[in-house]
């Protein structure tokens, strides 16, 4: 961390707290002039919220039948073929995520690092 | 059939990691694994053949590779896939063989107080009642066992919310096989793990015991955290 704070490059006699200091000031690089080779993944992630309208019928039932699970069996199975097939498109979601994608113009993360590591700039 | 086009070459550390990217492979899909990816897992149940050759499956799959049997892989009738998950999750350091002597003894246990049940009873109507068979009993107390839904902590504006989610077969599954474990192991200097696990897995058979109210703990705290789950995520 401290290798990233700004050195004053400027002679040590002219720094002084008590009047503005004099354009120019300079430049300092702290970190490299360049581009990465990959793109952030971090705004990607929708944490996807599913079955939830199976999910409040199935607690309601417990609730009902006091936590009888033999009493619920259609809205525990309901809940569950839900989940199933939520995953199912999921997967497959992600699966035509990660390979190249034709004419979208908003390309996932992953593809674009995979073409960015493919054709790297320098 | 060579091994050579099966296996990898022997990685160094980073090696295994320039692998996987160069091979545009998503990491963490066994990383350490000495098998290329094509390579699939063998079928060994006799039956699950049959079904195989039936269906006409086994022709698409005649020239696909297939990894080494384990010597988990068992051609028995007596072989149970559920048991040997179970003796693998109770095996500590790679003790299989204390792991299965444990498990079988605990089925021994099983059969030897239904036993005990059936010759007590009088009525052929109590007699058809009662269940001898331990693998039976085990996979109905696991049923009983395995919850519907799980928490998970997410945290959102400082505070962390224990909020319900789904869970998947194998999840439930491994969660059911744990508490039953760690039920098992409970301290009681004179009561060893086989004999614990025998009245634990009764007990679970019959829908009572602290496995299933460990189960039933969990939907409760579900059910009071169901309003988390209507936030918005994201």
């Amino acid at each position: 961390m401290s290798a990233m704070t700004p050195r004053f490059t400027v002679g040590v006699n002219k720094a002084n707290g008590r009047r503005p200091c004099r354009e120019p000031v300079p430049f300092q690089e702290i970190l490299p002039l360049k581009l990465k080779d990959s793109v952030s993944g971090k705004g990607d992630r929708t944490s996807e919220v599913a079955c939830l309208q199976d999910m409040a019928v199935m607690l309601a039932c417990f609730k009902k039948h006091d936590f009888n699970q033999a009493l619920c069996s259609k809205e525990i199975g309901a809940f569950q073929t839900c989940y199933t097939n939520f995953m199912i498109d999921h997967t497959k979601r992600k699966n035509m995520e990660s390979t190249m994608a034709g004419t979208k113009s908003k390309l996932p993360y992953r593809t674009l690092n995979k073409i960015l590591k493919k054709y790297p700039s320098a | 059939m060579s091994l050579f086009g099966v296996l990898r070459k022997l990685p160094s550390f980073n090696a295994i990691h320039c692998h996987i990217n160069f091979l545009g492979r998503i990491a963490r899909q066994q990383p350490y694994s000495m098998y290329q990816p094509f390579v699939k897992e063998p079928t060994y149940s006799i039956e699950k053949l049959d079904q195989l050759i039936e269906s006409g499956e086994a022709k698409k799959r005649e020239f696909v590779p297939v990894k080494a049997a384990r010597s988990d892989h068992n051609v028995s009738v007596f072989h149970d896939e559920l048991t040997s998950k179970f003796i693998n999750m109770v095996m500590e350091k790679g003790h299989k063989e204390v792991a299965t002597k444990l498990v079988e003894t605990a089925y021994m246990k099983i059969k030897q107080m239904q036993l005990a049940k059936y010759y007590k009873a009088t009525t052929d109507a109590e007699r058809a009642e009662i269940e001898l068979n331990p693998i039976v009993i085990f996979h109905k107390a696991l049923e009983n066992c395995k919850p519907v839904l799980q928490l998970t902590p997410i945290k959102r504006g400082g505070a962390t919310y224990q909020v319900p989610i789904p869970i998947t077969e194998n999840r439930a599954r491994f969660l059911a096989m744990k508490w039953m474990i760690l039920e098992s192991r409970e301290k009681e200097r004179t009561v060893h793990f086989p004999e614990r696990l025998a009245y634990e897995l009764l007990e679970a058979f019959n829908n009572t015991g602290k496995v299933v109210k460990r189960k039933q703990d969990l939907h409760k705290q579900c059910e009071t955290n169901r309003a988390y789950a209507h936030y918005r995520w994201g």
